[in-house]
Parts: structure tokens; sequence; C-alpha cells
């Protein structure tokens, strides 16, 4: 008769059935047994400083390998730790599977250690939750947690193995491994619907694909291309979407980012929508009043909000561009397309004035532009900061899906997100150069990270936008309070960079726009996880905080 | 000259809105924005200063500003920024005859507070 752990079954499952090879962690007693399941299994580990770190790194995890990212956490601190990043995966739709430790069952309501009800705190925030009970169905419960995540709208899924269940032993022929289902979705739109939306693309004089993270999650980039290159639309990818088509694609108005947007979307007259909320972000859709909207999504409750869609199209993006491929005819919108570009550059002017000019203080955006210099568009992008996230999202541009990526200018709004994205994005990419430009004050709350990077030789390139300052939050108290009455938004000039080194990777502080580039090519060439302090103009606010003040003071 | 008429006309109307249109002067009253309306050569140019529901203005061409839109001639100036829609700044820009200087969205600021005047 041969035995099996709970910790070794979970382990086991996720291996044989579900293909997980990496897991974000952070070690703690009441899991113990599952982390020397992975172990037994060959599962690789990332261990971690702080939890909210794991669960962001398997957030991000999922984004770019299009796989649920599978975090673990230990009980009570563990899991409160871990809680932001699970409502960053729950307010972006991602399937973040988080397996979590417990009080024992056996203690229950005794004053156990960490004990405190998990469940009842993290049920608004996962699509599905639950807690096992007996080590037998350990893996029923990750099945269905994994069925839960990606199947329909994916999202975060929570289930909790109690100590109890996770060092029992069973006889491993009781126990029953379900089956991997794959299947993504049967949900279809109709065929009139769908030749209704034909009829508006062919017709539509001013057209444009607007795809978001839903573009991204459906792994449609074959057939988005061969339904752009067809219909001829002038294509913008946002959010997890970004890069699924290149941005420097023929098509693509990325270019021209939040601007180009903001230009060219009241004045065109269809919107194909996909995979894209309509949330504050792109104001509520009331950006495009006139516009006759055709909008994809997975939820069809989505398809309404905030703004009445002329068509919808419920079912997954890359399924439903399928369905419509046939039915579109053969356009070429280049006149349109090239309006729309050279209208946003008018709206760019200072913007592209100032990428090419060398600047003393240096500039962000001058910044940004010599990190493009260097790399180019076979890299991949993070920002995270306030202002830093606008010049990281109009500047940098990346032919890979995900390459570039603004978590904090997510829903959660939630800073911090940079580091653990850009760890996962060069652990799933690990050829490619990964950069994350950081704001020095998003710095503080998981610069630590490099100690992961480290013990796990992931080389990343941090890039700091160091205003001294929370930028964004400073630059709107300028107006609101004036500049004489700031409030908690200052901060010094601090060495991150010697933080960086004092951890083992490699750091240098630029001042001058002449050394950026030679200093980016030294931190390359050291092969290690790397951190350029940059010291950037403190006076130099971003559109998107004049956009961010604004809606507050309208209120 | 149309387009001097013109834009003092609109800056006699962004005064009396501030002490008058409600709506108005909610939208200004937190906002401090410098927008220059100017034409390339800087012939024609006026400043609106919105500084926390206070108004004023200047006219010439080197002010500092947040957003300036500078206008390729003032025929065209004049004859887009009658017509007050979107689609008509969208083609003057375009076709290379207006372009933004500073940060756009101030830009859309300015449109959106003249919306609640025009
Ligand atoms: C976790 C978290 N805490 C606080 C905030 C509020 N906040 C929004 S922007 C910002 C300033 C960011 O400063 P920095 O990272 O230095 O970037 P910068 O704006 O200077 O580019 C703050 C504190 C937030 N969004 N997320």
């Amino acid at each position: 008769m041969s035995k099996i752990y709970g910790g070794h079954l979970a382990a086991k499952y996720l291996k044989e059935v579900e293909h997980v090879d990496m897991v974000f962690t952070l070690s703690g007693g009441h899991i113990e047994n599952i982390l020397d399941g992975l172990t037994e299994y060959k599962i690789k580990t990332i261990d971690v400083r702080h939890e909210q770190v794991a669960a962001m790194m398997a957030h991000a995890w999922s984004v770019y390998t299009n796989k649920p990212g599978v975090c673990l956490v230990t009980a009570g601190p563990g899991f409160t730790n871990a809680l932001t990043g699970i409502v960053n995966a729950h307010l972006e739709n991602v399937p973040l599977v988080v397996l979590c430790g417990r009080h024992p069952l056996r203690d229950d309501l005794k004053g156990a250690l960490q004990e405190m009800n998990q469940i009842d705190m993290v049920k608004p925030v996962t699509k599905w939750c639950a807690t096992c009970y007996e080590t037998k169905r350990i893996p029923e419960y990750l099945s269905i947690a994994f069925r839960q995540a990606t199947m329909g709208r994916p999202g975060p899924v929570f289930l909790e193995l109690p100590p109890d269940i996770l060092f029992e032993e069973v006889d491993e022929k009781t126990v029953v491994i379900p089956k991997r289902r794959t299947h993504k979705t049967v949900t279809q739109p109709g065929k009139n619907e769908l030749e209704e939306a034909a009829r508006l693309i062919n017709q539509a004089k001013k057209p444009i694909f607007l795809g978001g993270s839903g573009v991204g999650m459906s792994g449609c980039g074959d057939i988005l291309e061969k339904f752009i290159e067809k219909t001829g639309v002038p294509i913008s990818l946002v959010n997890y979407g970004r890069g699924v088509l290149s941005d420097n694609h023929p098509l693509s108005v990325n270019g021209g980012g939040f601007t180009g947007l903001n230009a060219g979307l009241p004045v065109v007259d269809v919107i194909i929508a996909a995979g894209v909320r309509f949330n504050w972000l792109l104001q509520c859709g009331q950006l495009f009043p006139d516009a006759k909207v055709i909008r994809i999504d997975i939820d069809p409750h989505e398809i309404d909000r905030n703004r009445h869609a002329d068509v919808g199209l419920a079912g997954d993006v890359g399924q439903v561009l399928g369905q419509l491929l046939p039915l579109v005819e053969k356009r070429d919108h280049s006149p349109w397309l090239k309006s729309f570009k050279n209208a946003y550059s008018a709206f760019m002017t200072s913007e592209l004035e100032k990428r090419k000019t060398p600047s003393d203080p240096i500039h962000p955006i001058r910044l940004v532009e010599q990190i493009m210099t260097v790399f180019g568009d076979d890299a991949f992008y993070v920002a995270d900061g306030g202002d830093t996230s606008y010049y990281g999202l109009s500047g940098f541009a990346s032919k890979h899906q995900g390459g570039v990526q603004t978590p904090a200018g997510g829903l959660l709004g939630c800073l911090g997100t940079g580091i653990p994205f850009a760890l996962a994005a060069k652990l799933a990419h690990p050829d490619k150069p990964v950069i994350v430009l950081q704001g020095d004050g998003s710095f503080g709350f998981n610069g630590m990270e490099f100690d992961t990077a480290i013990r796990h030789n992931i080389p990343i390139i941090c890039i700091i936008n160091n205003d001294c300052a929370w930028g964004m939050i400073k630059h709107s108290q300028e107006v609101s309070l004036g500049a004489n009455r700031l409030t908690c938004s200052e901060l010094g000039m601090r060495h991150y960079e010697k933080v960086v080194e004092g951890l083992g990777g490699y750091g240098e502080l630029v001042t001058i726009d002449a050394e950026i580039i030679p200093a980016i090519k030294r931190a390359v060439a050291s092969g290690k996880p790397a951190c350029i302090n940059v010291m950037t103009d403190p006076t130099v606010t971003s559109p998107a905080t004049v956009f961010f003040y604004q809606s507050f003071s309208e209120l | 000259m149309r387009l001097s008429i013109l834009l003092f006309a609109l800056y006699q109307l962004v005064w009396i809105s501030s002490k008058t249109n409600r709506a108005f002067k909610k939208f200004i009253s937190k906002a401090k924005v410098r927008f220059l309306i100017k034409t390339e050569d800087g012939k024609y140019a006026r400043l609106f200063v919105f500084d926390q529901g206070r108004v004023s203005t200047a006219t010439g061409p080197d002010h500092a500003f947040d957003a300036a839109l500078v206008w390729k001639d003032p025929k065209i100036a004049f004859s887009v920024m009658l017509k007050k829609n979107q689609v008509a700044v969208f083609n003057a820009a375009a076709e290379g005859k207006l372009k933004i200087e500073g940060m756009s969205v101030f830009a859309l600021w300015f449109d959106k507070a003249t919306s609640h005047i025009l």
C-alpha cells in the first residue's frame, strides 16, 4: 500500500494534472508539507520576501504565460499580506490560484496561532473560495479551483488547506485524481448579431479596434492579425492585450498612447471594443458619444456596462473574431489611419520633442526614450509609479504580448506591482531583456525583492525615475493645497542603487543625460539584477496627474 | 483681426461666466491652468489664466503655458474655433494646421470648461 501526505498529494496534482512548473511562495509552518511536496514533484519554487509579491508574481505569470499562476502562502499574516495581490487579480479578472495555510481544524475557536476567518475575508474578492476538509479530496478541490479560475471570465480563486489534512497520510489508491478540462468556453454570439457587427464594420469610415486584457487572455494573435489586416481597421491594444499584435504593426495607433486615444476616440464612427471594460480609464465609455459600438466580451453582463452597445457579441475574443472574419470585407483605411496618427502627433508635439532632446535635469520622457534606444521593441517593459506609469506607457513599445505593462495603472491602482511583474516577466522570458521603470516612491514597496532576484538569479534591470517625491501626489497637491502646504508627498534623495548593491546586485547613480545609455549598458554587461537610480526633473508632471486631479476636482 | 475679436469675445464670455454661471464656476473652482491660443507667427495670441475660480487674460505669444493651441493661420483658427466641434479640431490637427504644445490634456480641459458656456 503506497501512502501519500496531503501536501504531497496537492503537489502531485499540480504537477501531473495542471502541469504547474512554478509556484510563488513564502514559507510557513502551516504549509511545510506542501512545500516539501513541491520539492518531491520538482515544481520550482520562487520564494519572495513579502506575500503580496507572491500573489502579484503569480498574477503576472498568468499575464506573461497565459497559464494560471499559483501562489502558496501561510496562514494569518501570510494570508493578509497576500490580500492586496488577490484584490488586484480580482479587479483585473486574472486566473490566480491562491493556496493558503490555515490554523488546524482541530484547534478551531481555541485561540490557535494565526487563527482567523480567512474565507469570509477573501470571499468578496475572489471568484471562488473554499476550505478543504479531507486529504483524499485535495485533488478534487484543486481541480474545481483551476476550473473556476480559468473558465468563462477568469478570476482569482482561494483554497484553504488546513495542516490536519496536509500532514495526514492516505492510501494513494483511495484517491481519485480528476481529469483536466481544457475547453475554453462555448458562449457564442447569435448569427444575426455577427452579421450586424460585420455590416457596421464594412460600412465604417473611421473605425478603431480597441482591445484589452480579453485579447491577451484569449491568446488570439493569429486570428487578430488576419482580422485587422483584412478589415484595415487601426488598432489600439491596452492592458494585458498590449503586444498581442506588435506595437509597431503598421495599423497600430499605440504610439499615441493615452493622448492618442483621447484625441481619436471622440471622432471615430465605429469602435470594436474587444475584451476591454469601459471603466474610468476609458471615461466609462463617454469619450465617444457618437460612435457605433460593437462589444466583444466573454462576460455577457459586461456588454452594456456604462455604455449601450449597438451590437454585443458574447464570447471569447479569438473565437468571435474567427466567426466574424468570413463576414467582413477587405478594406483599406490608410487615409484615416494617417489622419489619426497625424492628429495625435500634433497633440503630442512637446512630448515628441522632449524625447529627442537631451535634458538637464533629465526629463522622464527623455529617460524612457534613451531606454528604448538601448533595448528597442524586442524586450519586456514594466512601469510602476504615478507619473512614471504614464511615461512608461506612452514611451515604451514592444513586439511581445504583455511587452509593455503598467500594473499600477489597473483598477486597484496599486503601486509596488512593478518589480513583481518584472520578475515574473524575466522568469517567463529569460532570454529577453526585462526593464522596470520605477517611481522612487513605489520602489519602497517591494524593493526588497531584489533579494529574491539575486537568490534566484533573475537579472531584471530596474531604472528609477527619481524625483525625490511621491510625484503624482505632490504635483496634485501643488495645485490643490499650494506648494507651501505639501503634505506627506515629499521624499529625500536616496541611494536606492546602493540598496541593490548591498543585496548583491549591480547599482549605479545617473545624474546627467549622456550617462543614461552607458550606465544601462554596464548594467546589462554585469549580468546581475541591476538598479540604475536616475535623478530626474522634480518639477515635471504628466498628463495622467492632470487627468487624475481633474477627475477629483470636479467632485 | 477677426481672430483677435473672437479670442477677446471668448475671454469676455469666460470672465462673465466665472461670475454668473454656476456649472462653469464649479468646474473651474479648483483648477490652475494657463491656456494659450495663438497663431504660429505669434501675431495673434491670447492667454487664458484660470486660478482656482479667478480668471484673467493677457495678449501676446510669449507667456508660460500649460497648453497652447498653435494655429497655422488665423483664418483656419477662426473657422474651426467658431464651429466648436471636435471633428473640425481633429481634422485641423491631422492636416497640419494645428498643433498643441505643452500637455494636450489641458486643451481637453479647456474644451470641457467652455462647453459649459458655449
Ligand atoms: C499601494 C498604494 N499606495 C498609495 C497610492 C497612492 N498614490 C498614487 S500615485 C502615488 C505617488 C507615486 O510616486 P512614485 O512611485 O514616486 O511615482 P511618480 O508619481 O513620482 O512617478 C501615490 C502615493 C497607491 N496608488 N497605491
